[in-house]
């Protein structure tokens, strides 16, 4: 068992990309970002991460590739992979996804969803196990937004990630977009989900934009973050005081300030809910 | 907690699930009827949005293509990528390169820039040495662009602009990546 607590205060979050660079690097108050551990290559740190780094923003490897909810064990390389980055970054720690992107050769190109049965838990368990053996830092799993859900599930989803989280001793990346994103498309309260998740066992939480389409909620990453989200960050921190949260944004760039405000409206919400729980 | 060391798929547990998983990932990327027990719908629903981040990788990759299709990419898009998979080495470029291939586009009614580009794409994802090819470019001046790649010289394409009609020879070297403008020619 690797069962690690958390002892980090991480602060304010962006996801670093290229697109980003100038908006996170004059960004105010960030305590942290995050970078894709794939983009990451031999060739060196990106200037920007490498900029971050000296102005003492800490860095997290969040890896896209490794399948840890595949039938495959993780692969040697993408693991070694993953643990260079965190050493070469200093990183706290590291986090992966709870779902499968590549089956039988193929690659699906994105994060998909793991069925929410006993035997595919167990799988999930012994991989996750594989990757912390091959890191030297603590491990986060975040829960995916999944359009498509296994039939013959065993147990929702809050159940499934807290067992999980229990059985790895690895700790919680929540995906409060993801959250929001799955309530809305298979029909369930997002806050009593949120009310069942180990909280305590949050290493930091994710906020996304998205958008509706055809009256299903896409989490693009490409458009503002919608009000539900911004009120599931008040409740979140109405419930505890999470270490980090973080904005990420992959595509269709807004101007800086936009950003800016985006990372701002995200702050306000998480005072909120804290000026809530102080005074309860 | 150990980390069980088997053979891999030796496990038949693991080969299960893995034959449940390539079955649900095939029809969501292939735009097929689930797996039973799936609904329908939400299949449909996942397996458009696998295709459209699939096309927008192209996209990004292609610009001058995509400027070019317009509105008529995402409907172009979708069936290739139902029918093709994305590559191996899961390059935007050389996707677009198949996308483009599948369309069976009339280099000649093409925009410069979307001419330029696949020229420029041949010639970066050209696997068997020397290559060699051109168009005819319309604006500012019609132009004659020859795109030379030779491995053992550079690693780059090397573009070669030839200017009629008063013969003045300019002499591009690229950037690695053809797609990035910024290392296009001018």
């Amino acid at each position: 068992m690797h069962t690690t607590h958390v002892t980090w205060q991480l602060g304010q979050g962006a996801g670093w990309r290229p697109q980003l660079d100038g908006a996170i690097a004059r960004a105010e108050g960030l305590g942290f970002i995050e970078v894709i551990a794939e983009a990451i290559g031999a060739h060196g740190m990106p200037a920007g991460v490498a900029a971050a780094m000296k102005r003492g923003l800490q860095v997290v490897p969040h890896g896209v590739s490794l399948s840890l909810g595949g039938a495959e064990r993780p692969d040697r390389r993408r693991l070694a992979h993953l643990a260079a980055v965190a050493e070469q970054v200093g990183a706290p720690l590291v986090s992966e996804h709870i779902a499968f992107v590549r089956a039988d050769g193929r690659e699906s190109g994105h994060l998909l969803p793991v069925p929410r049965s006993r035997e595919a838990l167990d799988i999930l368990v012994e991989n996750v196990a594989i990757a912390q053996e091959a890191l030297s830092v603590p491990l986060a799993l975040e829960h995916v937004a999944a359009l498509v859900q296994w039939p013959g599930a065993e147990m929702d989803e809050a159940a499934f990630v807290s067992e999980l989280v229990e059985r790895t001793g690895a700790l919680l990346l929540l995906d409060l977009s993801n959250l929001y994103a799955n309530a809305h498309n298979h029909g369930y309260d997002a806050l009593e989900s949120l009310g069942r998740l180990p909280l305590d066992r949050i290493a930091y939480v994710h906020v996304g934009g998205g958008r509706f389409r055809d009256g299903v909620y896409h989490d693009t990453h490409a458009e503002p973050v919608v009000p539900g989200v911004l009120h599931l960050v008040e409740e979140l921190f109405a419930l505890t005081d999470a270490p980090g949260v973080l904005l990420e944004r992959d595509d269709d760039f807004p101007p800086e300030a936009e950003f800016a405000a985006e990372l701002e409206a995200i702050a306000a919400a998480a005072r909120h809910g804290r000026e809530h729980r102080v005074r309860a | 907690m150990s980390a069980p060391e088997g053979p891999r798929g030796a496990d038949p547990d693991r080969e299960a699930y893995a034959a449940r998983q390539a079955h649900l990932l095939d029809a969501l990327l292939r735009g097929h009827e689930p797996p039973e027990g799936f609904d329908a719908a939400q299949a449909g629903a996942a397996g458009s949005a696998l295709r459209r981040k699939r096309g927008r990788a192209v996209a990004l990759a292609w610009p001058a293509l995509t400027l070019e299709l317009g509105d008529a990419f995402a409907d172009r898009f979708d069936p290739y990528a139902r029918a093709v998979d994305a590559p191996a080495s899961g390059s935007p470029l050389e996707d677009g390169l198949g996308f483009a291939r599948a369309l069976a586009l009339d280099a000649r009614g093409l925009g410069d820039d979307a001419r330029v580009e696949l020229l420029l794409a041949r010639a970066a994802l050209c696997r068997h040495g020397v290559f060699a090819s051109a168009a005819l470019l319309r604006r500012p001046r019609r132009r004659l662009l020859v795109v030379v790649r030779l491995p053992w010289l550079m690693r780059v394409p090397n573009a070669i602009a030839i200017a009629p009609p008063n013969l003045h020879l300019s002499v591009r070297v690229l950037r690695k990546n053809p797609a990035d403008r910024r290392g296009r020619r001018r």
